[in-house]
This record gives structure tokens, sequence and C-alpha cells, in this order.
């Protein structure tokens, strides 16, 4: 009974993903009233790459408040598998936001404030990997890991919510700028914007699990 | 055909990453057994 319902929600995903794949191409853009509204179908896949960026930091940070909690280096293990994977998706998503950059603004990098802060979250996340490459002793490296995955998934609220939204920028959401409209999507839109989302998460929680397995079975050997 | 053949690739691709992702599932998950 276990593997059936396995197996039917990793179906489910592949035909939520599938559907999310084919409504991006066909289905209508998810902003209207600009010139070229068809650039902004990448939003169907930027934007929840950033939230599932967001969510594998706030683990991260969750797993390393248990290991400082409960001192067991599996949850040192949970929320360095979370930091490798929110790293993947933040790199993702600041690919596919600079495409769209390419045709909306010219240039596929602009220094918006949108892409300097993930710039900075990608480097603030690589001096994590760095630390954790730095000290030898498993007990040291998890309790400096999981203080800087605290402060790190604080830059992250910081530059992911708040900087973006009080600097003017090209980015949509920004204030101030010609650039800056709010995408306000249509209930024709959300239909694959909220798949989007939740076959994202889904996917996520799917690697997070392989990889968790995966990576205990290194720290076994 | 500039919106449905990038949507076919597209497609091509999730799903050959879909299954690359089960099969690593299956052998993981076959290794535990055996551990």
């Amino acid at each position: 009974m276990k593997i059936r319902t396995d197996i039917i929600w990793k179906i489910g995903l592949l035909l939520l993903l599938s559907w999310v794949i084919v409504g991006a191409w066909v289905w209508e853009p998810p902003m209207g009233g600009v010139s070229t509204p068809e650039i902004y179908r990448i939003f169907y896949f930027h934007v929840p790459m950033a939230l599932v960026t967001f969510l594998a930091y706030g683990l991260a940070m969750i797993q390393g408040i248990a290991y400082l909690k409960r001192r067991d280096l599996e949850f040192d293990l949970r929320s360095s598998t979370a930091a490798v994977l929110g790293t993947i998706f933040c790199v993702l998503a600041a690919v596919s936001g600079s495409v769209f950059a390419r045709f909306a603004w010219g240039s596929f990098w602009n220094w918006d404030p949108r892409e300097t802060s993930i710039l900075m979250l990608l480097l603030i996340y690589l001096a994590y990997f760095s630390l954790r490459a730095a000290v030898v002793d498993p007990e040291r490296k998890a309790r400096l890991s999981a203080t800087y995955s605290i402060l790190g998934f604080i830059a992250a609220v910081f530059t992911i919510f708040v900087w973006p939204r009080i600097t003017p920028g090209l980015h949509p959401g920004a204030p101030g700028s010609s650039g800056g409209k709010v995408i306000v999507m249509s209930a024709r839109t959300l239909m694959v914007f909220v798949p989007s989302l939740v076959a994202f998460t889904s996917l996520f929680g799917w690697i997070y699990s392989l990889s968790l397995r995966v990576n205990r079975f290194v720290e076994e050997d | 055909m500039t919106t449905y053949v990038p949507m076919f690739v597209s497609l091509f691709i999730w799903i050959a990453l879909w299954l690359y992702i089960l099969s690593l599932d299956r052998k993981v998950r076959k290794l535990s057994r055996n551990v």
C-alpha cells in the first residue's frame, strides 16, 4: 500500500509539471498590458524556483536550530542537504531571471537590486559551504554551520523580500520605476502558476529526501 | 512552430529528468534494504 501511494504521487508530479510546461507555452502569458507579454511566460518557472530557494534555506535554518537544541548530527546532515538544494534552485532562479532580463531590459545582467540581492544570497551560501569545508571536527562544523544557517536565512529574508521592494529597480514589484509593474494574474494564469508552485515544491521534497538518504550512506562510509 | 518545438523539448527534458530521479530513488531504496 505504501509503495502504491509512493508511485501515485510521483506520477502525479510527472503529470502536474508536464501540465505546467504545456500551460507555460500555450496558455495566456501571466502579464497583460505590456508590449512583449510573451517574455513573461518564464515567470511560471522563475518564481517557483525562487520560492523553493526560500523554503530550502528556511528548512536549513529549522534543522540548524534543531541541531543546536539536540546536538544530533542527523540534523546537521538535514540542514546542509537543504542548503545545497537551496543553492541549486537559487542558481536556477538567477539564470532564468537573467534570461528574462536579456529580453526585457536588453542585457543578461543589469545590476538591478533584485539581481544584486540574488548574487549576494549566492555568495552568502557559498561562504557557508567554504566554512563547512574548512572545519574538520564534525561537532564544531555542525555548530558553526547551524549558527550560520540562521544568519543566512535572515539575510535571505532581507535580500528576497525587503531590499528589492524598497529600492527602485527594473524588476516587477520594485517601487518607482517604469519597469516595476506588479504582476496581477488572472484566474486562467493561476491555473498554471499554482500547479507550478505545488510541482516545484514537491520536486524539491522528493530530491531532498533522496539526497538525504544518499548523504546518510556517504556519512556511514 | 516557435511554440510547439520548445514545448516538446522542455517536456522531453522533464520526462528524462523524472525517469532519472525515479531510477536513482529505486537504486537507493534497494541499497538501504541490503544494508
